[in-house]
């Protein structure tokens, strides 16, 4: 019976070891770091020799809940005038965690582009034209300048702005502001927006 | 195979009254098994010996002898085994055959060196079982669990990509079968179709499967059927051996290498130990024209037992470690639905990878302790106390390709603690009877580890299940009848955040579950066994409570807390011939699954910033699973023989009358080998050829057809040796000779790539 004994105190104390040290922690609310709510794009027009002219305006789309299941983003619809050339800057936002994403896409500029793509800029007939012309000389999209055709064979298009992050930049192809195809560069999608367009 | 099973049985019954009804004047016979009183086991080349007509017979492999050719009257039957007290009986045999099990006891008269025996609790089921051990075992050595046990018919892997495989048996897999680990059932994340057992299957010199539903023995969720990776028996006296494999493949330049250990004392007797230790590299995988970016792993495990076996007293210690950092194919990481129908659509990855060992975002990165402390004592020789405590400690991280510091960061970092308790008492009785009845107490608690940056998938919980379960088992000779039953309460409370509120739920689940087993020896080489098995399973926190992206899957998912938990009903019933040239078994089956727990797509999409996802939502449905399993071999000469393997697998949704995804297509798998050189020195040479049929019963919503139905041919070359004391056994074996394109079912990396192409590889074992 001794060994009957000795068995019962190693039950005993394996089990107040195990069961002790086993209960699930208070959950802890995580910062969402990565999600998107707010993209804007910002317009300055600039004159013949590139210099900016008047006020800056924005056009936004916002996800109150970012990738969460629940709201569905609203997007405005960008106005622009016929003939004119403007310079747009991108600007990402976490409104929740109050971050400023543009930072670390320009960080990350390796492996972050912007293309630009809908009936707004590809094809024969679209109205807009998008030269890349970011500060560090590297095709990234952040800023950028779009020039509006002065008769354009219509006056609503869609302006679809998709930012591929994790690409090959020396993909060929992959210096097209406008290239479709820009899945074959690898890569996901972190943004995928369409924005609609008038032009006045 | 709607006629086959009612036909099948027929015939079973028929061989059965066939064999009853042969009672004529001297047709008469004696049936009988002999097994060990301690644990059930066969014993082999007992001595049979029937007094009155001076003519014996020795038990076979599985402990069964016939005399037969006797007349009515009274005989003395005597049973002797080296180190086990003798058996007389008087039988008076009259006009029907006798049939008997008789258990032999341990003499325990203290003879100059008494033998110790190990002990190896093997499983005593009348459920249809398959291992895979020695030479077999040997040829699957380097593959992941998964990969190992799709050898044997009826078990096919859910993979995700070649270095993730889940084990299906009869269509089931994750959280509807059960992995033990020497004893312990194995508590992982199971719930995810990404991941891997957390298992080195080094561990073990056999994996069983068991493929009836075993919720009784094992508890909840053992529905499909149960694998049973276990180590070898200690030594019991003075020995060492030292068992060492390296391995070698040239497809993703894999390297593994394993060695283990095992002793005994010399001084204390029934003391023994076991080290072992493994180790696995492995760089991107390619396919027939290509390589898959980000597809290497590397592997470091080890597992230590120390163990104490006396007359009456066994104990035993046992560690596991496993650790694991693997590459998720860069390309099937998608940021929303276009993409994921982009890559899709092209069938293969779109970046041209090169070969490398280095692993980049996204990646798992899993580690899993695992604690065993186990008891048994001898009260007497019919009785055997039995305690058995586990303690799990599962770590996995995810890693997706994210912005900045973030990038460094797990996305899913989860923690699970399992303590599992199991207290239970064997009985094994002279008369007809043998049986277990326990208690078994599940407890757990599931983290997730903050900082991660993401809004958990599931929610931190806590778990406890208490189980209650006896069975018992009637012997008689050539036939065993086998029964159990079960009652579990488990209670499960979980807490989480939900945009910045606290939600918290509390549910309980109670069951009950009950088996009736039989099996039969029809005649000294056909076997027949049927079992028939109620399991449940609750529902999983996932399918409770999922709630968001499922991130690079491009899929919201969506839970429902009001799940009910899953009942089912499997019968299985098994015929094995084993002739001296030839063996054959197939296993039939049939398993109702009530409130079958699916993922359904809503045919709805979402769209945010990041574009639009399918939303997927998890359903109930009444499901029935059936099919079947064969194998065999066949000896043509001394040189040639031939083997076959195949399962069918059909699974219906009932309530919708449709098919569930990922469930196994028709295969089949046959070779011949040549055997050649003398003993000390053995060769063989393999040919195979595995056939596998489109999966033609696919569900309503899929996004890619099935792939289409592919062959492929292997040649392997293995030599034993035997060098003094020492074995060696090296082999090569060349997969996919052709370098066949194609693209299996079963593997969600269908969907974006060729499975893998051809791979030559190189097994060497030496033990010494």
């Amino acid at each position: 019976m001794r060994l009957f004994n000795r068995l019962s105190v190693i039950a005993l104390l394996s089990l107040s070891f195990g069961f002790l040290s086993c209960e699930s922690e208070d959950p802890v609310m995580e910062n969402e770091g990565e999600v998107i709510t707010d993209v804007n794009l910002n317009f300055t027009e600039l004159d013949d020799s590139g210099n900016p002219v008047g006020l800056t305006f924005t056009f936004n789309a916002s996800d109150s809940e970012g990738i969460e299941i629940g709201g569905s983003p609203v997007v405005q619809t960008v106005t622009l005038t016929k003939g004119k050339t403007y310079r747009m800057e991108i600007e990402v936002k976490n409104t929740i965690e109050n971050e400023d994403i543009t930072e670390e896409i320009l960080e990350e500029a390796a492996e972050h582009q912007f293309y630009f793509l809908g009936t707004a800029f590809v094809g024969s007939s679209a109205p807009l034209t998008y030269i890349y012309d970011d500060e560090s000389g590297e095709l990234i999209g952040v800023r950028g300048i779009v020039t509006v055709e002065e008769f354009p064979g219509f006056n609503n298009a869609e302006m679809r702005i998709v930012l591929r992050h994790d690409l090959d930049k020396n993909y060929p192809g992959a210096d097209d502001p406008n290239f479709e195809n820009f899945v074959l560069a690898g890569g996901e999608t972190d943004l995928d927006i369409r924005f609609p367009l008038v032009l006045e | 195979m709607k006629n086959l099973l009612p036909a099948l049985f027929g015939f079973i019954l028929a061989l059965s009254i066939a064999h009853t009804s042969l009672g004529q004047d001297c047709n008469l016979s004696i049936r009988g098994k002999v097994i060990h009183l301690e644990n059930n086991q066969p014993i082999y080349s007992a001595y049979i010996w029937l007094e009155e007509i001076n003519s014996g017979t020795l038990t076979d492999e599985n402990g069964n002898f016939q005399l037969k050719g006797l007349c009515p009257g009274q005989y003395t039957l005597k049973i002797q085994y080296l180190g086990h007290k003798e058996i007389i009986e008087s039988i008076n045999l009259s006009s029907s055959p006798f049939n008997k099990t008789y258990r032999m006891e341990e003499e325990s008269l203290e003879l100059s060196g008494v033998e110790i025996h190990g002990h190896k609790d093997a499983i005593q089921t009348t459920t249809a079982v398959t291992a895979l051990y020695g030479e077999a075992l040997f040829e699957a050595r380097g593959e992941n669990l998964g990969e190992s046990l799709k050898r044997i018919a009826g078990v096919t892997t859910f993979s995700t990509g070649n270095s993730i495989a889940k084990p299906v048996i009869h269509g089931l897999h994750s959280n509807r079968i059960m992995i033990l680990n020497n004893g312990i059932r194995l508590e992982g994340q199971q719930w995810g179709a990404e991941h891997a057992p957390e298992i080195d299957p080094f561990i073990a010199d056999e994996i069983t499967v068991i493929k009836g539903a075993e919720t009784v023995r094992f508890g909840p969720e053992a529905m499909g059927g149960v694998i049973l990776v276990n180590p070898g028996e200690l030594p019991v006296k003075k020995e060492h051996t030292t068992n060492l494999y390296v391995l070698g493949a040239s497809n993703g330049r894999m390297g593994n290498i394993n060695m283990t250990h095992t002793g005994g004392s010399g001084k204390i007797p029934g003391l023994g130990y076991r080290i072992q230790t493994s180790a696995k590299k492995a760089g991107n995988i390619k396919s027939p024209d290509y390589y898959q970016g980000n597809t290497g792993l590397s592997e470091l495990n080890f597992s230590g037992t120390l163990g104490y076996t006396s007359k009456k007293l066994g104990v035993e210690g046992y560690y596991s470690y496993f650790n694991t950092e693997l590459g998720i194919l860069r390309d099937s990481h998608t940021g929303n639905l276009s993409d994921l129908q982009e890559i899709i659509a092209n069938g293969r990855p779109f970046t041209d990878a090169e070969f490398t060992y280095d692993l980049i975002n996204p990646k798992q990165v899993v580690t899993h302790h695992l604690v065993k402390l186990k008891s048994h004592y001898h009260l007497n020789p019919n009785w055997k106390a039995n305690i058995q405590y586990g303690f799990q400690m599962n770590n996995r991280k995810e890693f997706d390709k994210r912005r900045g510091d973030l990038n460094e960061r797990a996305s899913l970092d989860l923690e699970l603690f399992t303590n599992t308790l199991d207290i239970f008492i064997d009985h094994t009785h002279v008369n007809a009877f043998s049986g277990t009845w326990g208690l078994n107490l599940i407890q757990q608690a599931n983290n997730n580890v903050p900082g991660t940056g993401v809004t958990p998938l599931i929610p931190n919980y806590d778990m406890l299940n208490l189980g209650l379960y006896g069975m018992e088992k009637y012997s008689k000779g050539p036939f065993e009848l086998e029964a159990g039953a079960r009652f579990d309460i488990r209670s499960v409370s979980t807490a989480r955040y939900i945009q910045e509120e606290l939600e918290t739920a509390d549910l309980s689940y109670r069951n009950f579950t009950a088996f009736l087993g039989a099996y039969y020896q029809i005649s000294e080489k056909l076997e027949f066994s049927s079992n028939i098995g109620s399991a449940w399973r609750p529902p999983n926190v996932n399918e409770l409570f999922s709630q968001g992206l499922h991130h690079g899957a491009a899929a919201v998912e969506i839970g429902d807390q009001n799940l009910e938990s899953e009942k089912s009903l499997k019968w299985v019933s098994s015929l094995e011939y084993s002739g001296k040239k030839s063996l054959f078994e197939i296993t039939v089956y049939a398993n109702k699954i009530k409130n079958y727990i699916y993922l359904n797509p809503t045919g709805e999409t979402y769209s945010s910033l990041r574009g639009t996802f399918n939303v997927y939502e998890y359903l109930q449905a009444n499901a029935m699973f059936y099919g079947l399993d064969f194998s065999g071999s066949y000896e043509f000469s001394e040189q040639i023989s031939g083997y076959v393997k195949g399962a069918i697998t059909r699974a219906k949704n009932l309530d919708e009358d449709n098919f569930f995804p990922f469930i196994p297509s028709d295969r089949m798998d046959w070779g011949l080998s040549y055997s050649f050189g003398k003993d000390g020195k053995k060769n063989k040479v393999t040919l195979s050829n595995q056939l596998v049929a489109k999966q033609k019963r696919e569900p309503d919503f899929d996004l890619a057809p099935a792939p289409p139905a592919y062959a492929l041919f292997g040649i392997g070359y293995m030599k034993k040796m035997t060098i003094g004391q020492n074995k060696l056994n090296a082999g090569i074996q060349v997969n996919n000779i052709f370098n066949t394109s194609y693209k299996e079912y079963m593997n969600r990396f269908r969907y974006f790539t060729d499975d893998i192409g051809r791979n030559i590889q190189l097994k060497i074992n030496y033990q010494f």
